[in-house]
């Protein structure tokens, strides 16, 4: 049985098989040392493997039941929750997963059943859709901030109550502006919830663990900033690295020794890349905005095929400073409040401009995933500014979680048109 | 030498062949229009068989073939593969060198390219998105609901002098709507004109987006129906070039990069 079959074969199971007993059989099938041994011969490098490998020993341990689980959103602290022993699940992640294994049909229409309109995200919906299927482990907690996505206060609110955890429901609200005042303000929110979780989980709180996920997130900052300082100069691209891929070590595994290894993995791997490299490549280079569709799809081959490369991501980007272990809360407060996607839409323009100078883009694509408003509704004003420094823009209608919602022939052309305008400039 | 186009569209595939003369200049051999029907293979081969005997020359005489449109890639004979978006450009831009903004209304999609007024070349463009409104398809299908030839689509918007507004943007509410006014007795030249104003508004919103520079260009296979033609042009406040064939412009810009590779 060749490696593929086995894919479609664990995946053609979870599809008519859907509840949370048949993905922990699987998880405990792919976890065999053989068939993970026959499984990594797919992967490309060797920091793809090692994010897989350790991807799946955390799901395990999430499916395992010993341990309490939060489902959190995107740009919340996870340092404070990893340092809690929290396992947890992000709507991006489990709308990815449930792309990649191809429910999202079955946990987008459970979502409809349950009243989740059509023009909410599909991250949320999916994920909504999945939990209500009971295709997730029951949350603990639940963790959201309205930073950027208001799509996810809700309907974490939501699933909070059908989980009936509301006095484990935490809302983090991030200030629109960026001085002292505002970072007291939320510092205090991220001191309560570690201690309001710590008294829930009837843990004492070691401020010690808080410390360490603190020194294990500057480690990875420092390799993803050496990482994206190679990407700068590395000009025959690696294929197969793509940073829309880490979502999982990059956000909710922040502050956990084994990311922060990861990223090293990463660093050491693109650095002997670009001590090989002996003439500049060819390939155009492509600023990537918003995340990637989650299902098979061939939009990074279609731009490879037309000699474009993916050389930096939005949302890879090392935004914060180095966080201050002794002052943990206002440290972490301060990386939340200097997220670009934090009030004004100017910030999110300056950083995007700044990339788009730093690694002299030939172009940027934005992925305008449905329903994101905070990512789309910048959309004009972006193509504007970019095209103020010679730098095409195009924005590609689509969806990450619904393939439905991305018809390929369209995807296809865009892409082959854009590209088109790239190569002849 | 001679070279040639193909544009396989949803609806219809075109072929055209040209031929280049020592001055850089070229000539159209031949044009043929089919329908692509189910096969796009048998349809690409039999529209490239009709265009080489019209031009009387034989497969071996041409350089260079390539394809375009939707289906594109399943022309198996063809050199290369071009999107829509530079062909209908570089085919705008043989018979109108100095147009800036180039509007395509096909059957199942519609698009808007603007071209860099410098360099000649496209620079941005804007496709309809997961909707048949705005494209012959809809029109078409309004057509049979109204049981009016869609030929004639031109004569009445031009004899009407009011329109009924069209508030449903999909194919299948607009058709409902249009069989409910039917059905209350308005009058079915009123409706068409509401039709064509509003496949005209659906364009010029792409339009507005990538900015209306002139001079502007329609090609597609709606560009032969006047009442589209007249709808945008009173919208638009301009005068609209149209190829003299504008159905196979996609294959003269294929047929025309084919020249210079």
């Amino acid at each position: 049985m060749g490696i593929v079959s086995i894919k479609e074969k664990i995946i053609d199971s979870i599809q008519n098989n859907l509840d949370i007993k048949s993905v922990r059989k699987i998880l405990k099938l792919i976890s065999n040392p053989i068939v993970f041994f026959l499984y990594g011969l797919s992967f490309k490098s060797v920091s793809d493997k090692y994010l897989n490998k350790y991807s799946l020993s955390y799901m395990r341990e999430v499916y395992c039941g010993n341990h309490p689980i939060a489902y959190g959103s995107l740009f919340i602290p996870y340092e404070i929750l990893n340092s809690l022993n929290l396992k947890l699940i992000l709507p991006e992640v489990m709308g990815g997963f449930t792309a990649g294994l191809g429910v999202t049909d079955k946990t987008l229409s459970n979502a409809a059943n349950n009243w989740y309109s059509a023009d909410l995200c599909t991250f949320h919906r999916s994920a909504s859709g999945a939990a209500n299927m009971s295709l997730f482990p029951k949350p603990d907690f639940i963790i959201c901030s309205n930073l950027a996505c208001d799509a996810a206060c809700k309907s974490f609110e939501d699933m909070a109550k059908k989980f009936e955890i509301e006095d484990r429901f935490y809302l983090i609200d991030i200030p629109y502006e960026n001085d002292e005042i505002s970072l007291k303000y939320l510092a205090v929110q991220l001191e309560n919830i570690y201690f309001d979780i710590s008294d829930k989980l009837k843990i004492k709180p070691d401020i010690n663990n808080l410390k360490k996920a603190l020194i294990n997130s500057n480690k990875l900052r420092s390799h993803l900033l050496e990482v994206n300082k190679i990407r700068e100069e590395l000009f025959d691209y690696p294929q197969y690295y793509n940073g829309l891929s880490y979502i999982l070590p990059l956000f909710g595994l922040s502050g956990t020794s084994k990311a922060a290894e990861l990223y090293r993995i990463m660093e050491k791997e693109l650095k002997a890349k670009l001590r090989k490299q002996i003439q500049p490549g060819k390939m155009k280079k492509i600023l990537w905005m918003h995340l990637k569709p989650y299902y098979r799809n061939e939009i990074f081959n279609i731009l490879e095929e037309n000699g474009c490369r993916v050389v930096c991501e939005e949302i890879t980007d090392v935004f914060w400073e180095e966080m201050d272990p002794e002052k943990p809360f206002i440290s972490l407060a301060s990386k939340m409040i200097s997220n670009p996607l934090r009030g004004n839409g100017q910030n999110r323009i300056n950083t995007i401009l700044s990339m788009a100078e730093k690694y002299k883009v030939d172009g940027a694509i934005l992925f305008s995933h449905w329903g994101c408003r905070q990512s789309n509704g910048l959309a004009r004003i972006l193509k504007d500014r970019l095209a103020e420094i010679k730098i095409p823009l195009l924005i590609l209608d689509g969806d990450c979680v619904d393939k439905n919602n991305c018809p390929s022939g369209q995807i296809k052309t865009r892409i082959e048109g854009f590209t088109e305008i790239i190569n002849s400039l | 030498m001679y070279s040639c186009g193909i544009d396989i569209g949803s609806v219809s595939t075109e072929a055209i062949i040209l031929k280049k003369d020592d001055n850089d200049n070229f000539d159209i051999c031949s044009y043929v229009i089919g329908r692509t029907g189910s096969d796009i293979k048998t349809a690409s081969e039999n529209i490239f068989n009709d265009a080489l005997l019209k031009a009387k020359i034989k497969k071996e005489d041409i350089k260079t073939i390539i394809a375009t449109g939707y289906g594109r890639k399943n022309v198996s004979f063809a050199n290369k593969n071009i999107t829509e978006i530079t062909c209908h450009a570089s085919g705008v831009l043989s018979v109108f060198p100095d147009v800036k903004t180039i509007i395509d209304i096909g059957g199942q999609d519609s698009k808007v390219i603007k071209i860099d007024k410098l360099t000649k070349k496209p620079i941005d463009f804007l496709m309809n998105d997961k909707c048949a409104a705005g494209t012959g398809r809809f029109l078409e299908v309004m057509a049979k609901a109204l049981d009016i030839e869609l030929e004639n689509f031109g004569k009445i918007f031009f004899n009407t002098n009011e329109k009924i507004e069209i508030t449903s943007t999909c194919t299948v509410f607009a058709e409902s709507e249009i069989v409910s006014l039917i059905g209350h007795g308005v009058d079915k030249g009123k409706i068409v004109k509401g039709l064509l104003y509003s496949v005209a508004d659906r364009i010029i919103s792409m339009i507005s987006r990538l900015g209306l520079e002139e001079p502007v260009s329609l090609t597609g296979g709606v560009a032969k129906n006047s009442g589209i033609v007249g709808a945008l042009e009173e919208k638009l406040k301009t005068k609209l070039l149209i190829p003299f064939e504008p159905q196979v412009t996609g294959a003269l810009g294929a047929a025309a990069l084919a020249l210079k590779i």
